[in-house]
């Protein structure tokens, strides 16, 4: 019987490496936002105002009516107040979210080199899904 | 201590998030919040990290989302809306998932042509869902809606008694005839099974039923906001014959990718609260890569327990929730 380890695919790899990477540096963002969040006095999105409005039960558009920004925040409200630590947090989690693209696009390439082109076709695909998605949210 | 040795990338973690919260509780003043005991926001921000880590461990060992353990607790005890819930809700299922798709894939534990295999359902099916929700839901209406969560109860409770009644054949199924198509499609692996010191060998059957049941679970998980945690780890374990640890791993990969598009609506309706969702995508973030390490070296019968247990809580959960829709009841402890 074979005893030693099998080889591991250099796709999943590849795949495995680019999420973790880019996950541990948008947790780091995510700490920087909240220390940045709770420093922070001149705010449009003050801490101690968010987190009592989330555990006191009001809803979403409550909230952010009654908050200095008057109606809720897109994507690209949080993108031009990138300066502001609650901004700067969900651009963080933002971030890890939108690495699995890349990754699947480099393990697609690696599955490609393998043979496998079926599967390196529909991981391209399901990559080209979650890089689309956000973009339709944005500018719809 | 070891995993901390080895991995400088968890130390800086630790080192940030808790020195973090720990300089929030010492310099930054913060009011109590009412009926909450006496907490501050800082307090129930750390509480969150907590919870959150030791729910990423339990989550990443059994290949289900931790929006399933996360969600139901958020509903029960506490007041905050539920579109908050189930947004920061998909940032506890995912962020596990993907932080520990690198000790997976680097340990061969999770089986990425799978994952490929998996993701275009799962990802096509939840699109499906979440659109026919929005166009049906009128039609469809909350009676409906509460007897196919009754159903996917009684499903769940069905498929975690056939883990029971499998038995250890479960955890390295075995089936005598190839399948041509996962031949052709080369989906045959084989990885290093540390509690048993060597390699296990498996080859992938009926793959366009699973094909199938991806879709529907991708489906029904769009259509109903469930995720797709529950059913993920069956169809490949019971239908693929996919050994359980590998089952596990993969499903929390393929949950992670299949997830990271139903984001994008929540943050750009306001909903994602950033200071609220950060401790649950930290103590996610930590607590996958312990339990993504931890997987590795449990044996695959406690992984098979821990998956009951989180297949029973959920299907009683979703038959709480669907007898609640149909008779117009409150069942106050789930």
């Amino acid at each position: 019987m074979i005893k030693r380890r099998p080889p591991v695919p250099i796709s999943g790899v590849v795949y495995g490496e680019i999420i973790y990477w880019c996950t541990c540096l948008s947790a780091l963002l995510v700490v920087g936002g909240t220390i940045r969040s709770f420093l922070e006095t001149d705010t449009v999105m003050p801490v101690g105002y968010l987190i009592n409005s989330v555990f006191e039960g009001r809803s979403v558009e409550e909230i952010w009516a009654t908050s200095a920004l008057k109606s809720p925040p897109d994507a690209l409200t949080y993108l031009s107040l990138l300066h502001n630590g609650e901004a700067l947090t969900v651009a963080g989690i933002a971030f890890g979210v939108l690495s699995v693209a890349p990754a699947v696009f480099f393990s697609a390439a690696y599955l490609w080199r393998s043979k496998n082109e079926f599967l390196a076709v529909t991981a391209m695909v399901s990559g080209a899904f979650a890089i689309v998605t956000p973009f339709v949210y944005f500018l719809f | 201590m070891r995993l901390l040795k080895r991995m400088p990338e968890l130390q800086i973690l630790l080192v940030c998030t808790i020195g973090c919260y720990l300089f929030l509780e010492t310099f930054v003043a913060s009011n109590q919040l009412n009926d909450f005991f006496g907490l501050t926001g800082v307090d129930l921000i750390f509480i969150s990290f907590f919870m959150s880590f030791v729910v990423a461990i339990i989550s990443v060992v059994a290949g289900v989302g931790g929006g399933v353990i996360y969600t139901p607790i958020m509903l029960a005890f506490t007041s905050v809306d539920t579109l908050i819930i189930r947004s920061t809700g998909l940032v506890v299922a995912m962020f596990s998932g993907l932080v520990a798709s690198g000790p997976f894939m680097r340990k061969g534990l999770a089986d990425i042509k799978l994952v490929f295999l998996g993701a275009l359902p799962i990802l096509l099916g939840g699109f499906l869902g979440s659109l026919a929700a929005i166009t049906l839901f009128d039609y469809f209406g909350a009676t409906g809606d509460a007897l196919v969560r009754l159903t996917l109860g009684f499903i769940l409770g069905l498929i975690a008694i056939t883990f029971i009644v499998g038995g250890a054949s479960t955890e390295y199924p075995e089936h005598s005839e190839k399948s041509r198509l996962a031949t052709r499609l080369k989906l045959r692996h084989m990885y290093w099974e540390e509690t048993l010191k060597r390699p296990v060998r498996y080859d992938v059957h009926n793959v366009k039923t699973a094909v199938f049941l991806l879709l529907c679970v991708g489906f029904t998980g769009g259509f109903f906001g469930l995720g797709g945690g529950w059913a993920v780890v069956p169809v490949l374990n019971l239908v693929m014959s996919v050994p359980l640890k590998v089952s596990a791993a993969t499903s929390g990969v393929l949950l992670a990718m299949g997830n990271s598009a139903a984001i994008w609506p929540y943050i750009n309706a306001g909903a994602l609260i950033g200071v609220v969702a950060a401790p649950w995508m930290l103590g996610q973030i930590i607590g996958g890569i312990v339990g993504a390490h931890a997987l590795a070296g449990l044996k695959a019968a406690l992984v098979r327990k821990v998956l009951i247990v989180l297949l029973f809580l959920t299907s009683l959960k979703l038959c709480a929730r669907g007898i609640e829709g149909i008779f117009n009841v409150n069942i106050p402890i789930l």
